[in-house]
C-alpha cells in the first residue's frame, strides 16, 4: 500500500462516500456518531478531513447560502478517484486478510 | 420566545483566531450544531457545548491549515524569497557604501563591542570539548564528595579510595578505577635531575578512559608494581628518543621505575593531566589503604565507568546509603555524588580537583562583562539608525506603497543590520587576535585552553555576530516596520515619541555611567597598588636578601655567610614577614583553647628587622636548648585582657605542651598580608623549624653580590641557591593588582570608545540637521561659541547625569569591595571622583567639540546658498 489509510480516516471517508451529495462537516459527523456509538470532536472531525483533503482522496467546494445556519453556506466534500483507489485497497487488504485466517472469524457474531 | 443565540464572545474569539482564513463553513457548522443541540438539551449546556466545539477547532489542525493557505494567498505577506533576500544585501551595501561615516562608526563600534564576546565564546567552546575524546565519555562518572564538620561544609572532587571496595559491589558498575595524583619526582639523570609529574593508577585505567599507546601493552602494562608509561613528550626530554620501552627511571628519592609502555601525549583538552601514568601496585602499602582513609582523601580520585543505559541517580542513592553506614559513628559526616566527566572542568568548584577547573561563578561574571560591553555597541547602533530615520524615509514609503508589507520591512532592515555585524565581525576577530594573547597570560590555567580558531568556533561567531544583528536591529526594524508610508513620503516623520527620546537618553547615561565606573576603578585600583607597595608594614623591608635554607643547618649558613663582605647581619626564620605564618594553639584551660600566629626566629631577627620593644628585652642567647620564652604583640594583649605590656613581662603560656614566659611586647606590625587585620602573634625560637636566612645587605651592585652569594652556598649545599630580595618577593603579593588595572584599563578603554563612538555618531548627525538653524542663527548675529554651547550643552548634561547617578553606586561598591580584598586598604576620596569625572568629561568634551566647533564655524553663505 503507497499511502498509509488510518482507522478514522477510513471511516470519514466511507462515511462521505455513503452520505454522497449530502456529506458536509454536521451531517458526516452526526452519521459518524449515531452509526459507531462514540462521540468524536469537531476539531479532530475537520482536522483528518483537512489531511485527507492533502492526501487528494477528498475534494470540496462551498455550497450555497442556507437559511437554518445564519445564512453561512456549507462546504461538500467528496470522494475523488484516489480516495476510491485508497479505500478499496484497503477492503481487498482486509478481505485477503479474512480470507487468510485460519480461526473462522464469522463465528464472533 | 426569543431563541437562544450561540456565546458571543467565543465566536468572536473563534473569528479573531482565524482572521483571514476562510471558515464561513466551520462557523456554520459550529451554528448549525448548536440549534440541533439545543432542541434536546437546555439553553446552558448547548452554549457549553458550543464552546468546547470552538476550542477543539481553534487546537486542530483544520484551522492550521487554512490560516497557513490563507497567508499563502495572492497578496501574500510572509513567503520568503532568495531574489528579495538578494535585493536587500545590495540595497544595504549601498547604503552603508553611500553614508561611509556612519558605516564606519557602527563597524568600529560593534567590532570593538564583540571582541569580548568573542573571547568569551572561544574559551567555552573550548571547555564544552573537554574530554570529549573519550569513547566511554558518557558513562564515565567521578566521585566527588561533601564533607561537614559542625557547621562547616566543603566539597572535593577528590574521595576515600576505599569507597572503590563499595562501588565495585554496585551491579551498574563496570570499572572503577583508582588514581592518586602525587607523583612529583625527580628522575636521576647525568645532566642533571629532570623532574616528572603524573599519577598512580589502577591497571583498569585505560578500560575506562581512552588514550593511544604507541609501544607496549597497555592493557598490562600497568599490572606489576614499579611499571610506568611515559608519554611520548616525557621520553624525549628524558631519553630524547621515543624508543624507550623497558629502559628503567632511577628517582632522585630512591627506587627504580620499569617503563613497560609508551603513549601518546593526552590531548590539551584531557581533565587528567600528566606526564607518566605509575602502577597503582607501586604505591607504599600505608598509602593504598588504612582505616582513617574514610576521612582523609586528598588527592585520591574515583572514576567509575557505568553499564550502558545504568542511572547515576540510583548510584546517589546507593552512594548515600554508604555514606550513612560508614559515617553513623563518627563526628565528620562525608556525602558521595556522581559527577559526569563533562562537568568537572566546567562545574561547582569543588577543593582538591585533579585538572584544571573554571567554576561556573566566573564564567557566569565574564559573561555578564562581556554583555555590559556588548549591549552599548548594540544600543549605539539602534540608538543612530532609529535618529536617522529620515533619509531612509523615502525609500519605506515607496516600499511600503508598492505593496511592501511590515514583515517585509522588518526583515529588510533585520538583513541590514545583519550584514553590518558580519562586516564588524572581522573586525573583532581581528581584535580577538590581538588580545587573545594577553588574555591567556591573565587566565589562571592557560596552558590548558587553546584559544585557536577551529571551523565550529568560526561558525559560533558567525552565529553570534547574527544573533547581535538581530539584536541591535530589531528596534529600528521595528520602527521602519510601523511607518506610515504617507508620512514617510512626506518626510515628515512623526511618531518620534518622548518616551523612545527618554529610553534613548536613559541608555546614553548608562553607557557613560558604566565608563565612568570603568575609570573610576582604573583610578582607584592604582592607588591601591602603589599604596600597598609602599605600605608601612612595621618593620624594615629593604636591603634584605632572603635565603632558603633547603635543609641545610642554620648554623652553618649562619657561620658562612656572616663572613661576607656584603652582608652586615644574618637572622633566622621560618618563614617570611608579611607573607606567611604558621599557627598554633595556646591552652587556656582543660576545653578551651587560643588560635595565635606564630614565627620561629633566632636571637639577630627583631633586631636585624627593626621591630620595636614596647616592654621586655630579646630572647637571650642562652635559651638555645630548651624553649622557653615568647614575644608576643599588642593584639596577643588586648586578647588576653592585659592592660599594659609591662604586666605582660612573666606570664606564661601552656603552647604544645610546654609553658613559655612571655619575656617581650612588640609595637604591633604587619606579620601577616595587607588581606588580614593583624591578630594575635608570637615569636618563638627553635631552630629546627628555620627554613630561611634573612641577610642584611649594604651592596649597591646586586649582581655581584649574588653571585658572590653562590658561589659561597656551593660549599654549603649542591641545590641551587635561591634568594631574592625580601621587598621583591614581598610585592609580588600585589602583583594581582597589575593583572586587575590591566583587566580594569583595557575593558575601560572597550567601554569608554563605545560610549564615545555613540555620542560622536548622534553629535554629528544632529549637528547637520542643524546646519541650517546654526547659519541663521549666524547671520543673526550668533557667536561662534554661543553656537557651539547650544549644540553641545545636551550631551553634556547627559554626561553630567551618569556622573551624578553613578557616584553613590561606586562608592558603595567599592566600600564594600576595597576592604573585602584587602583590609589596609585606600579609602574612596573626593579626589578620585573628581579625577575620574574631569577625565570622562575632557573626552567626551573633546569628541562633541570636535563636531560641534566644525558646525558653528562653517560660513553661513555657504550652507544656506545649498538648498
Amino acid at each position: 500500500m503507497k499511502t498509509y489509510l488510518g482507522e478514522f480516516e477510513e471511516l470519514v471517508l466511507l462515511t462521505i462516500a455513503s452520505l454522497g451529495e449530502e456529506a458536509y462537516g454536521v451531517s458526516i459527523q452526526q452519521d459518524i456518531e449515531t452509526r459507531c456509538k462514540r462521540s468524536i470532536s469537531i476539531g479532530a472531525l475537520h482536522a483528518t478531513i483537512a489531511r485527507l483533503e492533502e492526501k487528494g482522496f477528498l475534494k470540496s467546494w462551498l455550497g450555497g447560502a442556507t437559511q437554518e445556519r445564519g445564512g453561512r453556506s456549507k462546504r461538500f466534500y467528496e470522494i475523488t478517484p484516489s480516495g476510491k483507489k485508497a479505500v478499496s485497497e484497503s477492503k481487498s487488504l482486509r478481505d485477503e486478510l479474512w480470507n487468510l485466517s485460519k480461526i473462522k472469524l464469522s463465528a464472533a457474531k | 420566545m426569543k431563541q437562544s443565540q450561540p456565546p458571543k464572545l467565543a465566536r468572536a474569539l473563534f473569528e479573531w483566531y482565524c482572521g483571514h482564513a476562510k471558515v464561513e463553513d466551520l462557523v456554520g457548522d459550529l451554528d448549525e450544531k448548536y440549534y440541533l443541540y439545543l432542541e434536546s438539551n437546555s439553553p446552558f449546556r448547548a452554549k457549553l457545548k458550543y464552546c468546547r466545539d470552538v476550542v477543539s477547532l481553534l487546537f486542530s489542525y483544520a484551522i492550521r491549515k487554512r490560516k497557513r493557505e490563507a497567508s499563502t494567498g495572492s497578496y501574500s505577506t510572509s513567503n520568503f524569497s532568495l531574489d528579495m533576500l538578494q535585493n536587500y544585501i545590495k540595497v544595504a551595501v549601498r547604503n552603508l557604501y553611500q553614508h561611509k561615516y556612519f558605516s564606519t562608526l557602527n563597524v568600529f563600534g560593534l567590532a570593538v563591542g564583540m571582541s569580548v564576546s568573542l573571547l568569551l565564546i572561544s574559551m567555552v567552546s573550548y571547555i564544552k570539548t573537554y574530554d570529549n575524546f573519550h569513547v566511554n565519555r558518557d558513562n564515565i562518572y567521578t566521585i566527588v564528595t561533601t564533607r561537614h564538620e559542625g557547621i562547616e561544609e566543603s566539597e572535593y572532587a577528590s574521595a576515600p579510595i576505599v569507597l572503590a571496595d563499595k562501588l565495585k559491589d554496585y551491579p551498574e558498575i563496570k570499572e572503577v578505577v583508582r588514581i592518586q595524583s602525587g607523583f612529583n619526582e625527580e628522575i636521576k639523570m647525568q645532566l642533571g635531575d629532570i623532574p616528572l609529574r603524573g599519577y598512580y593508577v589502577e591497571p583498569n585505567f585505560f578500560s575506562v578512559f581512552t588514550y593511544n599507546i604507541l609501544r607496549g601493552d597497555g592493557g598490562n602494562a600497568l599490572t606489576k608494581p614499579n611499571s610506568v608509561i611515559i608519554t611520548e613528550s616525557a621520553a624525549l626530554k628524558i631519553f630524547n628518543s621515543t624508543d624507550v620501552v623497558g629502559k628503567t627511571l632511577e628517582l632522585k628519592q630512591g627506587g627504580l621505575l620499569e617503563i613497560s609502555a609508551l603513549m601518546k601525549d593526552h590531548p590539551i583538552n584531557s581533565h587528567l593531566k600528566f606526564e607518566v601514568l605509575v602502577s597503582y601496585s607501586t604505591l607504599p602499602a600505608i598509602q593504598k589503604s588504612t582505616n582513617d582513609q574514610w576521612t582523609k582523601y586528598r588527592n585520591q580520585y574515583l572514576y567509575t565507568l557505568l553499564v550502558d543505559g545504568a542511572k547515576p541517580s540510583k548510584l546517589n542513592d546507593y552512594l548515600t546509603n554508604v555514606s550513612n553506614l560508614q559515617y553513623a559513628q563518627s563526628a565528620i559526616k562525608v556525602d558521595f555524588a556522581t559527577e559526569h566527566i563533562d562537568g568537572i572542568t566546567m562545574g561547582p568548584d569543588y577543593n582538591n580537583a585533579i585538572g584544571p577547573k573554571w567554576d561556573m561563578l566566573g564564567v557566569i561574571v565574564f559573561g555578564i562583562v562581556a554583555a555590559l560591553i556588548l549591549l552599548p555597541a548594540c544600543f549605539n547602533y539602534t540608538n543612530l539608525s532609529i535618529a536617522r530615520a529620515l533619509k531612509r524615509s523615502k525609500e519605506i514609503g515607496l516600499r511600503k506603497t508598492m505593496g511592501g508589507v511590515k514583515n517585509q520591512i522588518f526583515f529588510q532592515f533585520i538583513t541590514e543590520t545583519v550584514v553590518i555585524t558580519l562586516i564588524a565581525l572581522a573586525g573583532a576577530v581581528l581584535i580577538f587576535f590581538i588580545i587573545r594573547k594577553e588574555f591567556q597570560t591573565m587566565m589562571v590555567a592557560s596552558s590548558s585552553l587553546d584559544l585557536s580558531l577551529t571551523p565550529f568556533t568560526l561558525l559560533l561567531f558567525f552565529a553570534f555576530a547574527v544573533g547581535t544583528g538581530l539584536v541591535a536591529g530589531v528596534f529600528p526594524a521595528l520602527y521602519f516596520a510601523r511607518l506610515n508610508p504617507i508620512q514617510a513620503l512626506k518626510t515628515k516623520i512623526s511618531g518620534k515619541g518622548s518616551a523612545g527620546m527618554r529610553i534613548r537618553k536613559g541608555l546614553t547615561v548608562f553607557q557613560f555611567a558604566l565608563s565612568f565606573c570603568f575609570i573610576l576603578s582604573l583610578v582607584v585600583f592604582s592607588r591601591q597598588y602603589k599604596y600597598s607597595l609602599n605600605f608601612d608594614f612595621g618593620f624594615a623591608k629593604q636591603n634584605m636578601v632572603d635565603l632558603q635554607l633547603q635543609g641545610v643547618k642554620s648554623e652553618l649558613v649562619k657561620a658562612e655567610f656572616a663572613n661576607l663582605s656584603t652582608v652586615q647581619t644574618v637572622s633566622m626564620s621560618s618563614s617570611l614577614l608579611g607573607l606567611n605564618y604558621s599557627e598554633t594553639w595556646i591552652k587556656n584551660n582543660e576545653k578551651d583553647s587560643t588560635e595565635v600566629a606564630q614565627v620561629f626566629v633566632d636571637t639577630q631577627y627583631i633586631p636585624n628587622f627593626g621591630l620595636q620593644f614596647l616592654a621586655g628585652k630579646n630572647f637571650p642567647e642562652e635559651a638555645w636548648r630548651h624553649e622557653r620564652f615568647i614575644i608576643v604583640n599588642e593584639e596577643f594583649l588586648k586578647a588576653y585582657k592585659i592592660n599594659s605590656p609591662a604586666e605582660a613581662i612573666g606570664r606564661t603560656y601552656n603552647v604544645e605542651g610546654k609553658d613559655l614566659e612571655i619575656i617581650g611586647v612588640l609595637k604591633n606590625f604587619h606579620f601577616a598580608t595587607l588581606r588580614l587585620p593583624i591578630g594575635k602573634f608570637f615569636f618563638r625560637m627553635d631552630p629546627a623549624q628555620f627554613a630561611y636566612a634573612n641577610l642584611k645587605v649594604s651592596s649597591k651592585d646586586a649582581y655581584t653580590m649574588f653571585s658572590q652569594f653562590e658561589q659561597t652556598w656551593k660549599s654549603v649545599s649542591p641545590l641551587r641557591l635561591e634568594a631574592q630580595f625580601f621587598e621583591e618577593e614581598l610585592n609580588e603579593g600585589y602583583k594581582m593588582y597589575q593583572v586587575l588595572l590591566k583587566m580594569v584599563g583595557f575593558l575601560g578603554l572597550l567601554a569608554i570608545t563605545i560610549s564615545l563612538l555613540g555620542m560622536l555618531g548622534m553629535v554629528v548627525y544632529t549637528s547637520e540637521g542643524k546646519i541650517k538653524e546654526v547659519s541663521i542663527r549666524k547671520v543673526m548675529g550668533a557667536s561662534t561659541s554661543s553656537i557651539t554651547y547650544l549644540l553641545s550643552k545636551d550631551y553634556f548634561k547627559l554626561m553630567l547625569w551618569a556622573i551624578v547617578l553613578s557616584i553613590p553606586l561606586t562608592v558603595v561598591f567599592f566600600d564594600k569591595f576595597l576592604t573585602q580584598l584587602q583590609y589596609y586598604s585606600v579609602q574612596l576620596t573626593v579626589w578620585d571622583v573628581l579625577l575620574s569625572s574631569t577625565f570622562l568629561l575632557a573626552l567626551g568634551i573633546a569628541t562633541i567639540a570636535s563636531q560641534t566647533v566644525k558646525t558653528a564655524n562653517a560660513n553661513p553663505a555657504e550652507t544656506l546658498k545649498m538648498e
